[in-house]
């Protein structure tokens, strides 16, 4: 799976969130500023915008393994969603090569009344697979997350615990390039912990770049090999991992 | 996650390229077309878990609708039930197809939000998930089509064939409108409202129950009204009657125009829904 085209190229990236109040976002609003004029124009000219991002530019190449370290609000998801494509930049550009997998919300596609089998079906749909790629590997996925018999139940009848370990067990079933983490996924008990562990170094590995953003420095230092610290949307130079202690202290 | 493998995100560069990445957004939702449908099925599957008959339910309550409305009127009218109730059997499920498409446009971007937010899945999807889900309702809803046209022997004198062009004229309409209330419904929290209101006044003012010969052909109140086109370029051929050609006409042209703009809205807004939601 590891090609050395696999790359990621993010040049001069800027991005805004336009955030619509509640008042913006009634038509009565709007319908009212154009009829009544200026008078509420001034105040209510429709989206303040928030900078999430700006100007950032880094280069990553397989074998990369960029940890990313910030404040809350630093803009650290927004990158990573960036980078998976959802969020459209303001400026500059963003280029990915390679087969892209965001890890970023374990429960994304996942329908509490549907059975298990349906929900690994769904979710590996949702994540690029094809009918007959989920197929094949329906069989790993549910010996993996190891419900057995529960697989054919509805997924609300799980515990808490036993619904983290389909969706970890699916959204880990991936092929992908391009790995993008936000937190250290770590799900279930002691057992199943060492062997998400496993599952998810395996993936890694296999993967050509990983990004993850975590608070976690004892983490990073281990599964990173370089480090992107990021403030109010501006981001510093990438840095060798051991560098990393450096770089937080810079503040 | 796109199937090219190479992903390429900018910033604006004019609307020719706005408009390039739109296209882009729909050939994806082609080339991925099997997601849309598995999300529509599981939609549907999901509605109706635990229940017996499924979607079947809402066919049920549309055919007392169709009996109960079909005798009753029939007598007030006049009519004879043979040729009053196939008619309004018609009128209810085809007219059921376009508010509900409609209607449930209104949530496709909503709902999708957390799909949107963190990957790169095309928007088109959604869109075609709305219309799918929709189609394979109508699926279930034809039965009573069906059972009418076996009951009264339409099958006799129906015309399958200009019946199907109007459906898909319909479905090509229908698809642009849901697509425009999807874009505006996320900017706009009233709109889902409004859309709700324009089409439960649109039920009453087509001829989904009343037949329109009190009105001279081509009359303003019929010809002004969208939902009339599409309802009678399906239903007139299969009731053994020959449609207005104008209203095939009517449906192509509003068809075309209906995407381009439809489409340009979205080129435009494209890279904003994502933070409408």
């Amino acid at each position: 799976m590891k090609s050395p085209e696999v790359s990621i190229a993010v040049t001069d990236l800027s991005l805004r969130f336009p955030v619509y109040g509640m008042d913006a976002k009634s038509l009565k609003k709007n319908l009212a500023r154009v009829t009544v004029g200026g008078r509420l124009g001034s105040s209510n000219t429709g989206a303040t915008e928030v900078t999430a991002l700006s100007n950032i530019s880094f280069n990553l190449r397989p074998g990369d393994r960029l940890g990313l370290v910030g404040h809350n609000g630093s803009g650290k998801t927004t990158l990573l969603r960036a980078l998976s494509g959802a969020y459209e930049p303001d400026e500059g550009q963003i280029e990915v090569r390679g087969r892209i997998a965001a890890l970023l919300d374990l429960s994304l596609g996942i329908d509490p009344s549907a059975t298990g089998v349906d929900n690994i079906r769904l979710r590996g749909r949702i994540a690029g697979m094809s009918s007959k790629e989920i197929e094949d590997k329906m069989d790993e996925i549910a010996a993996f997350s190891g419900l057995g018999p529960f697989l054919a139940m509805p997924m609300k009848t799980y515990s808490a615990g036993m619904q983290a370990r389909l969706a970890f067990a699916v959204a880990t079933a991936v092929e992908a390039d391009v790995l993008l983490m936000d937190e250290w996924i770590s799900v279930g008990d002691a057992e199943f912990k060492k062997l998400a562990h496993r599952r998810l170094l395996n993936l890694v590995e296999r993967a050509g770049i990983l990004v993850l953003a975590s608070h976690d420095t004892q983490l990073l230092r281990l599964y990173c090999n370089k480090v992107m610290r990021m403030e109010g949307g501006v981001a510093s130079e990438v840095k060798d991992i051991r560098r990393i202690d450096e770089l937080l202290a810079a503040a | 996650m796109e199937s090219a493998q190479h992903m390429l995100r900018t910033g604006r560069r004019g609307t020719l390229f706005e408009f390039s990445m739109a296209l882009r957004d729909l050939a994806m939702s082609w080339d991925r077309r099997g997601l849309a449908w598995s999300l529509a099925w599981h939609d549907v599957v999901s509605r109706y878990r635990g229940s017996i008959l499924g979607p079947f339910w809402i066919t049920i309550s549309m055919g007392l609708m169709v009996l109960g409305i079909g005798l009753l009127y029939a007598r007030l009218f006049g009519i004879s039930v043979a040729e009053f109730m196939p008619y309004v059997a018609m009128g209810i499920v085809f007219f059921g197809l376009m508010s509900g498409t409609i209607n449930e446009g209104c949530e496709t971007f909503v709902q999708a939000r957390n799909m949107l937010s963190q990957t790169a899945l095309p928007m088109f999807t959604f869109v075609w998930r709305t219309v799918l889900r929709n189609l394979i309702n109508f699926a279930h809803h034809a039965v009573i089509i069906i059972a009418v046209i076996v009951v009264f022997g339409l099958w006799r004198e129906m015309d399958l064939l200009p019946a199907l062009g109007g459906l898909l004229l319909t479905v090509l309409n229908l698809s642009w409108i849901s697509l425009l209330v999807a874009i505006a419904s996320a900017r706009f929290r009233d709109i889902p409202q409004f859309v709700m209101s324009v089409m439960q006044f649109a039920i009453f003012m087509t001829p989904v129950f009343w037949k329109p010969d009190a009105f001279p052909d081509r009359h303003a109140f019929l010809t002004l009204n969208p939902f009339y086109h599409m309802l009678t370029t399906i239903r007139a051929p299969l009731l053994g009657e020959q449609a207005d050609g104008l209203s095939y006409i009517v449906l192509a042209i509003a068809a075309v125009l209906g995407w381009a703009l439809t489409f340009s809205v979205f080129a435009v807004t494209r890279r904003r829904i994502v933070h409408y939601l």
